[in-house]
């Protein structure tokens, strides 16, 4: 059967995979003219679309506004330096960040989720920023000049190994990594556990009499969010070999909620696609105007106006009627 | 034979014509700086700094005939900003140089951005020690005084005024709140004082009354303060209504009193003594032309950021003429041990750590405005060389 949300995840598969083949063309282009820079910045783009992800995953499903995402993104970041500077392996780093971002979710996600609407996106700022604050002062963390030497790594695949020096070997990797959380996320949302979601943000006081706890949908949304952010965070400091507190700070969580409405709250494929939108609109307009942040901000309202889908609302209603077309076929 | 000469004549001429088409070609010098939020006053100073050197450079003749072309980029005062800014003018512009970062954490990023490229900057505003300390890289100088010159400096005036002085610390609670009174307190150690006890505050306190007690039971002569902004104007203030500034000196950080707050502060900072890199006061025939040339340009004053970054863009050309090259090897072997004149007096930068020695001044606030009250030399304020990367 196949029914509208069935429908418009398939379509988020089909620019995901269109997502998959661009960012293999910009890697063979990238590659060619022996470029280091744009690829990088394409990293780095696709790792903010991961935090922008996970901001999706709680605003557009289960309609929690974070305003302190940074923080899991931050915490992936330096738990990730801290294991690299001690063991060099990414594996290791990986692993620390995934236990550290289920953990770190489960203790967010039992705090923020006491509490709802407006009083949640104040919650997660304000354990953000404390958590900004504390790094911020502990020596043994950087303190406020954060942590620099973490090692150019040679990332080992059993039958193959790349360093991530190499621009194009470490966007490709980030680019596999990223479309992997990209598709779990996707498919853990077209399960019943997904829909459920989508029906506590439709309306939270009715599920619990179709028999399901609230508190556990929201919880476990937070987890899933909480460890996408971190795993992507892990991937920061591989690419730019320093963390700094900065990456807790709330322009870092403002930022990825811009990503998403950018984008398009609600489509997962959206908060990357954004990512990769505003990242480059930044470099370009930061280079041009040192009034780069008037320009996002008009950018910002314009599509709150005139696109309340974001980027995606402009492009996925023709691939969805496409498929629907198919479907009936 | 003959042909064989004439092509070699042709070659070497070819290789001058292409050498001078080479030297035609300007130098880049990139500049990562906050342009926007709240650096952005410090970024400024840094701009007009640079642009007024690169212009009297420029016109007269360029370094080896090239001229300077500045490249501006906003790094927001944040390191993951300015280390992908950074990236663009290595890998996009190739720029020759990268100056320009203000806080601490985009120099040290931006500084190990340089070494994995093979370039190299200088900071001109950064002033943690660590910088051309435990955390030094050989593609980073700085031309600035770090910390431990101001705090250096300070206390060796201290020690000749006021002799075994009893000092007292009150530091803005936070990382370099206390880092930048437990360094002052190293120094007063040194030099023979006497520390009588500290208390830190936390930032934005409205009271600074509740410390009062302990500061007036140990009966300090000294008081040393790292507070800044605000806090510094709250502080002052209240020192003054309960009469505790009454044989008191005070001490502090080069941050504590700013232009920015003197104003506010009003005669609670009479006297108030610190250590700089650059005053405007400085009666040298050299800051004099240089006062007048930054303000025609700019309808400002130059702050410490303003002239040591107009100072860097001499140093660089000083450097690149002596390597005859832009190549970042030579360079750094040139800027080593380089002596040049700035505004604020001959700076030589130390081939150990790649940190700036300079004459230190000593100010003192007297009827709103700072006077220099002392100097202290170079070797005697830049303390030993903490370097060991290189």
């Amino acid at each position: 059967m196949r029914d509208e949300l069935t429908i418009k995840s398939h379509a988020g598969y089909w620019l995901a995979a269109l997502l998959l083949l661009a960012g293999l063309v910009v890697a063979g282009v990238g590659f060619a003219t022996g470029d280091v820079f744009y690829l990088r910045l394409a990293s780095e783009a696709l790792i903010f679309g991961g935090l922008a992800l996970s901001v999706d995953i709680l605003l557009g499903y289960t309609g929690l506004l974070s305003l302190g995402q940074a923080l899991h993104f931050g915490l992936g970041a330096y738990v990730s330096a801290l294991a690299l500077i001690a063991t060099q392996s990414f594996w290791t780093a990986m692993g620390v960040a995934l236990a550290a971002g289920v953990l770190g979710g489960l203790v967010g996600g039992f705090i923020a989720n006491r509490v709802r609407g407006v009083y949640f996106a104040l919650i997660t700022f304000g354990m953000a920023q404390v958590s900004a604050k504390v790094v911020y002062n502990t020596r043994s963390l950087g303190a406020s000049d954060g942590l620099i030497g973490v090692p150019v790594l040679d990332i080992n695949f059993g039958f193959f190994s790349l360093s991530s020096a190499s621009p194009t070997a470490f966007f490709l990797l980030a680019l596999a990594i990223l479309l992997l959380l990209y598709f779990l996320a996707a498919y853990l949302l077209d399960t019943p556990f997904g829909r459920l979601l989508i029906a506590v943000k439709a309306n939270e006081r009715r599920v619990p009499f179709l028999g399901y706890r609230t508190a556990t949908l929201r919880l476990g949304s937070y987890v899933l969010a909480a460890t996408i952010a971190t795993l992507s965070g892990a991937l920061y400091p591989m690419l730019r070999g320093f963390v700094s507190p900065e990456l807790l700070f709330f322009s870092t969580s403002g930022n990825a909620v811009i990503t998403v409405i950018l984008g398009g709250a609600g489509t997962l494929v959206g908060a990357l696609y954004g990512s990769v939108l505003l990242t480059v609109i930044k470099s370009v307009v930061g280079s041009w105007t040192e009034h780069h942040l008037i320009v996002i901000g008009l950018l910002f309202m314009v599509v709150v106006i005139f696109l309340p889908n974001g980027l995606m609302g402009l492009i996925q209603p023709g691939i969805r009627a496409r498929l629907a077309r198919g479907g009936r076929r | 034979m003959k042909s064989l000469r004439t092509s070699l004549a042709t070659l070497s001429l070819a290789a001058l014509l292409g050498g001078g088409a080479m030297a035609a070609e300007p130098i880049k010098i990139g500049v990562v700086t906050p342009l926007s939020g709240t650096y952005a006053g410090i970024g400024q100073q840094v701009r007009w700094g640079l642009e007024l050197a690169t212009r009297e450079v420029n016109a007269a003749g360029g370094i080896d005939g090239r001229q300077i072309e500045l490249i501006f980029e906003d790094e927001e005062a944040n390191p993951a900003v300015a280390v992908q800014k950074a990236e663009k003018l290595f890998q996009v512009s190739k720029v020759d140089f990268l100056t320009g970062t203000v806080n601490s954490g985009s120099t040290l990023a931006v500084g190990q951005l340089a070494e994995r490229s093979g370039k190299l900057i200088a900071t001109t505003v950064s002033f943690a020690d660590s910088i051309t300390g435990d955390k030094c890289s050989p593609n980073v100088f700085r031309v600035n005084a770090k910390a431990g010159q101001q705090s250096a400096a300070l206390a060796a005036w201290l020690s000749k005024e006021k002799p075994q002085a009893k000092v007292f610390y009150l530091g803005p609670d936070y990382e370099m709140g206390r880092s930048t009174v437990a360094a002052f307190k190293s120094n007063v150690d040194r030099v023979g004082g006497q520390s009588l006890g500290e208390v830190f505050a936390p930032l934005d306190s409205k009271d600074y009354t509740q410390y009062f007690g302990q500061l007036r039971a140990s009966r300090p002569q000294v008081l040393y303060t790292s507070v800044a902004g605000n806090d510094t104007v709250r502080l002052f203030t209240q020192l003054d209504e309960f009469g505790l500034l009454n044989n008191l000196t005070l001490l502090g950080a080069s941050g504590t009193v700013t232009a920015q707050n003197i104003t506010a502060i009003g005669k609670a900072a009479e006297g108030f003594v610190t250590g700089v890199g650059y005053s405007a006061e400085i009666d040298t025939p050299a800051n004099k032309k240089f006062l007048a040339a930054f303000r025609a340009a700019n309808k400002a004053d130059p702050d410490l950021y303003g002239a040591d970054s107009y100072g860097l863009i001499f140093a660089y050309k000083a450097a690149v003429e002596r390597a005859k090259s832009t190549d970042a090897d030579k360079v750094r072997e040139a800027l080593r041990g380089l002596k040049w004149s700035t505004p604020q007096g001959e700076k030589t930068i130390r081939a150990g750590d790649h940190q700036a020695e300079q004459i230190m001044y000593v100010v003192r606030v007297s009827d709103g405005k700072f006077k220099i009250v002392g100097q202290v030399d170079g070797p005697a304020a830049i303390g030993p060389d903490a370097c060991t990367r290189f």
